[in-house]
């Protein structure tokens, strides 16, 4: 059974599609990365699965329910979190949190919240105002507030926006902390490659509106087949040029002792025999591999090579 | 009309009530501003009416004078009724935790339901205060028309307050924070037609058959005639109907803006 389903889901905002026929589907346990640069439909994407902004039109399948006939039974077994919004400022982390208990008809309620408030180390700030804790306290407790119902699925809109490193890479481990406890379902997105290459299994890129691609990170950059090479050398410079030029690479000189060629990654280790053969003395061998952000650059400025 | 009943609102959950009801206790506990708005305004209001009844009384006579008093007393009943409904929406969307209430498996009923309660409450302390009050400082009894007619008078002014609370509710939710300031002040457009302390007859001609469309109109005119010892039962069965009308268009104006929200994006937008 899919935990959630999408098919044809398209939103249109008068003339302009800012979601246009996206289908994808999360089995239980999935951390499934929605990636795209800005204005890609991302958020409206969220704001649909999460029943705030009507679809023009598609399905929308939680645990094989259609999710506007019973919203209020996918609803209660779905949560989310995101930098964006907040917890009311005015109340306690307390009360917040017994508000919204309250509202999942969360059964026996208090050992519960008082269980997730030790594991997120929030035990002396239960009684502070929501609005006067700091950005990763913040975060902390909107995270308490997305588990409350033991949710099924948790839809996460950039949650480590604005997070300091530190408390970034304890989100998350708490993340992956989680998902080890139980078969969690999460929708991340993010801006941050390597949050989405460290913890999500499958990848999905939207531009324009569209689904552009869909892979696991690691086959989303092995669809980049060029890799680039750094080169320090001592001297030879000209040598160097005459035979990048003879084999039509690609290459940048970076000062008198340092060149990248990007080059498709079984061409390497040729480039480094050949330069050798030549009498070049290399004192510094580098190889830069696409990581997920060039995916990224890639699909966004549509550019076939992304290094820098 | 599909936007006129939306999914899976058969069952009001009194969990749910509870949660909204503590949710808007505890902003109030933790906000001066909500207890100036609820208690100090309105309060100040019918001492300033009060001590205006206190003068008019050597010049018009008493009679005159506690229907002003009354009148006033009555009209922060209805004002902190629909107040309840627009600013308790308005607290979320300036801590941005609209979304996180809406995508809870809230209803639209539950919601309503519980500023009806709040509202109901409110008006309550209000007309428990101001009518202490004015026992007290300025001598007059607004019980003194009998507790029935009393009943009758605030269930019918909260019942209108809470429609209009939910039309403003509604233009908020469509419209955003632009029109913030109709949960305070709108309503304030209206009280000339509502002939609140004083009676229909002084409006000019025209004016009257505008002030005959709100069902207050006819509850402060029943207010004046039980405040003379006379029957005022037409009056406010012409109120109850109005306000049953009044109740039916403002729900299914609330869920035509909210439906369009949704459709439209401005609902997730709402918190900027």
């Amino acid at each position: 059974m899919a935990v959630l389903q999408v098919k044809n889901l398209t939103k249109k905002f008068g003339v302009f599609t800012a979601v246009d026929d996206v289908s994808f589907e999360m089995k239980e346990g999935e951390i499934l990365g929605l990636l795209g640069p800005n204005g890609a439909g991302k958020t409206t994407t969220i704001q649909m699965l999460l029943g705030i902004t009507t679809p023009t039109r598609g399905i929308i399948n939680y645990f094989d329910k259609d999710f506007f006939k019973h919203s209020q039974y996918c609803l209660s077994r779905l949560n989310f979190t995101s930098a964006f919004n907040n917890l009311q400022g005015r109340t306690s982390i307390w009360e917040n949190l017994i508000v919204f208990a309250h509202l999942y008809q969360v059964e026996n309620c208090i050992p519960k919240i008082k269980k997730l408030i030790t594991r997120f180390e929030m035990d002396d700030l239960v009684n502070k105002r929501y609005f006067d804790l700091s950005t990763g306290q913040k975060t902390r407790a909107n995270f308490i507030k997305a588990l409350i119902n033991d949710p099924k699925i948790i839809l996460m809109d950039e949650p480590t926006a604005s997070l300091d490193p530190d408390i970034a890479d304890k989100t998350l481990t708490f993340i992956e902390e989680l998902r080890r406890e139980r078969p969690i379902t999460i929708l991340y997105t993010s801006h941050n490659m390597s949050e989405v290459t460290r913890i999500c299994d499958r990848v999905i890129f939207m531009d324009k509106g569209k689904v552009v691609a869909e892979d696991t990170p690691l086959g989303l950059t092995k669809r980049i087949q060029v890799a680039q090479l750094r080169l320090t050398f001592n001297d030879k410079k000209e040598i160097i040029v005459k035979y990048l030029r003879k084999e039509k690479l690609d290459y940048r000189f970076d000062g008198e002792h340092v060149v990248f060629i990007t080059t498709e990654e079984k061409a390497l280790p040729k480039i480094i025999f050949d330069l050798s053969k030549e009498g070049i003395w290399m004192t510094d061998i580098e190889v830069k591999k696409p990581t997920l952000e060039h995916v990224f650059l890639q699909i966004a400025r549509g550019e076939k090579y992304v290094f820098e | 009309m599909s936007f006129y009943k939306l999914p899976e609102e058969k069952n009001m959950s009194l969990n749910r009530i509870k949660a909204l009801l503590l949710h808007e206790m505890y902003i109030t506990k933790h906000s001066f501003e909500v207890i100036n708005d609820i208690l100090f305004y309105p309060l100040f209001s019918v001492v300033v009416f009060g001590f205006m009844t206190l003068y008019l009384v050597g010049s018009t006579g008493k009679i005159i004078a506690n229907e002003v008093l009354a009148g006033m007393i009555y009209w922060q009943v209805l004002n902190i009724a629909q107040y309840s409904v627009g600013v308790g929406c308005l607290w979320d969307v300036w801590s941005r935790n609209l979304t996180n209430m809406f995508i809870s498996p809230i209803n639209i009923k539950e919601y309503l339901f519980s500023f009806a309660i709040s509202g109901t409450i409110k008006a309550l302390i209000i007309l428990i205060l101001a009518s202490t009050l004015s026992l007290y400082v300025f001598q007059f009894n607004i019980f003194s028309i009998g507790l029935f007619n009393t009943i009758l008078i605030f269930i019918n002014l909260v019942f209108f307050g809470f429609s209009f609370g939910v039309v403003m509710l509604g233009l908020i939710i469509r419209f955003g924070t632009k029109v913030a300031a109709f949960a305070w002040g709108f309503i304030n457009i209206f009280q000339p037609f509502m002939a609140v302390i004083y009676p229909v007859s002084i409006l000019p001609q025209p004016f009257r058959g505008i002030a005959y469309l709100f069902a207050p109109t006819y509850v402060f005119e029943a207010m004046r005639k039980n405040l003379n010892g006379q029957n005022a039962i037409t009056e406010i069965v012409y109120a109850l109907m109005l306000n049953i009308i009044f109740f039916f268009g403002a729900t299914i104006f609330f869920r035509y803006m909210f439906a369009k929200s949704k459709e439209s994006g401005a609902f997730a937008r709402l918190e900027g």
